[in-house]
């Protein structure tokens, strides 16, 4: 699914790694993620809504 | 999966997954007939041996397929742990089996019935999955 | 896996795998020898066959913990694809060696080996599905 997470974390200057500390998940999961390759669930996707201080919909999009 | 469903992903891999089961026992019992009648030899041998194992391999890769293309993640869910659950049964039985064979003078299995009882095992962990969810 | 993993799920289920690995030999060792050296009777001859297959089903029971208690669903979703293609490949393997076995005279395949071979797979499915995720 698209997403915004590198734009995001470039704002913060957040490495993957420093995300995937945050969202308690592995470095390789944000990357999976951010390349649009693994959706998160919908705990995880509230997990990354909270820690950027946003909605799931300001971050993800599903338009094709 | 009930008997009603809208999910045209659900028709589509229940039907190729029954041809495929059906593939497989006609291969079996064509690859059996042609390496008993024929007296095969070499290559042959091997490639009436692989014959059977071909819809195995497509099952394998149509449920892969299934799984990507179901939008419905409670189905998704479902068909996962159905799957795990067959996997972990067909684990457990088969190491007990095999033990008491080596040691308890059990009878023999042909390791053909492998494929069956993974189905077998899948099937009742569907069940029981769905049971959990009614 | 990574090498750094702060997931105490990780930890826990390669301490669970290593005793239950050790538990197999610590049980199979002698178990073969009284296999060879004396005739247990019938009971004990269950008793003694099954000994050796719990360790193994700790194993599976290990696995299957670690799939409820891992935090990274991301991990969560690696080790349950990679133990699916795993049997597919087992059972696509197995098949044809059931076939070779009765027409080309290779090595009967005991049903104990079924789980080493899942083993053996899951490591390289393992690869495979996170180079798909690269």
């Amino acid at each position: 699914m698209k997403n915004r997470l590198r734009v995001l974390r470039a704002e913060r200057e957040w490495s993957q790694a420093d995300l995937a500390e945050r969202l308690e998940v592995s470095r390789q999961s944000v990357n999976a993620i951010e390349t649009g390759k693994y959706d998160p669930s919908l705990p995880l996707a509230f997990k990354l809504a909270r820690v950027f201080e946003t909605t799931i919909e300001a971050i993800f999009s599903d338009e094709k | 999966m009930g008997c009603k469903t809208n999910n045209p992903a659900v028709w589509r891999f229940t039907r190729r997954f029954i041809v495929l089961s059906l593939l497989y026992a006609v291969f079996s019992v064509l690859s059996t007939y042609g390496l008993l009648r024929w007296h095969s030899t070499g290559i042959v041998i091997w490639l009436l041996a692989v014959l059977p194992a071909i819809p195995i391999a497509m099952a394998v890769l149509l449920t892969g397929r299934y799984m990507r293309e179901e939008k419905d993640d409670f189905q998704s869910a479902v068909l996962v742990q159905s799957l795990l659950g067959g996997i972990g049964a067909t684990l457990v039985v088969t190491t007990v089996w095999g033990f008491l064979e080596n040691y308890a003078h059990f009878r023999r299995l042909d390791i053909l019935m492998l494929w069956p009882l993974y189905l077998v095992f899948v099937g009742i962990s569907y069940g029981i999955v769905k049971a959990r969810y009614r | 896996m990574e090498c750094t993993t702060k997931d105490s799920a990780d930890r826990r289920y390669s301490y669970r795998v290593l005793v239950a690995m050790t538990l197999y030999l610590v049980f199979l060792v002698p178990d073969v020898w009284i296999f060879r050296h004396y005739h247990p009777a019938a009971g004990l001859t269950w008793l003694l066959a099954i000994l050796p297959a719990l360790p193994i089903i700790g194993v599976l029971a290990a696995t299957g913990l670690y799939l409820a208690e891992v935090k990274d669903e991301f991990r969560r979703a690696i080790m349950v694809q990679s133990m699916l293609w795993s049997i597919g490949a087992t059972l696509a393997v197995t098949t044809v060696w059931g076939f070779l076995e009765s027409f080309a005279q290779v090595r009967h395949i005991e049903w104990i080996w079924v789980f080493p071979v899942f083993c053996f797979f899951v490591p390289i499915s393992s690869a495979l599905v996170r180079w798909k995720y690269r």
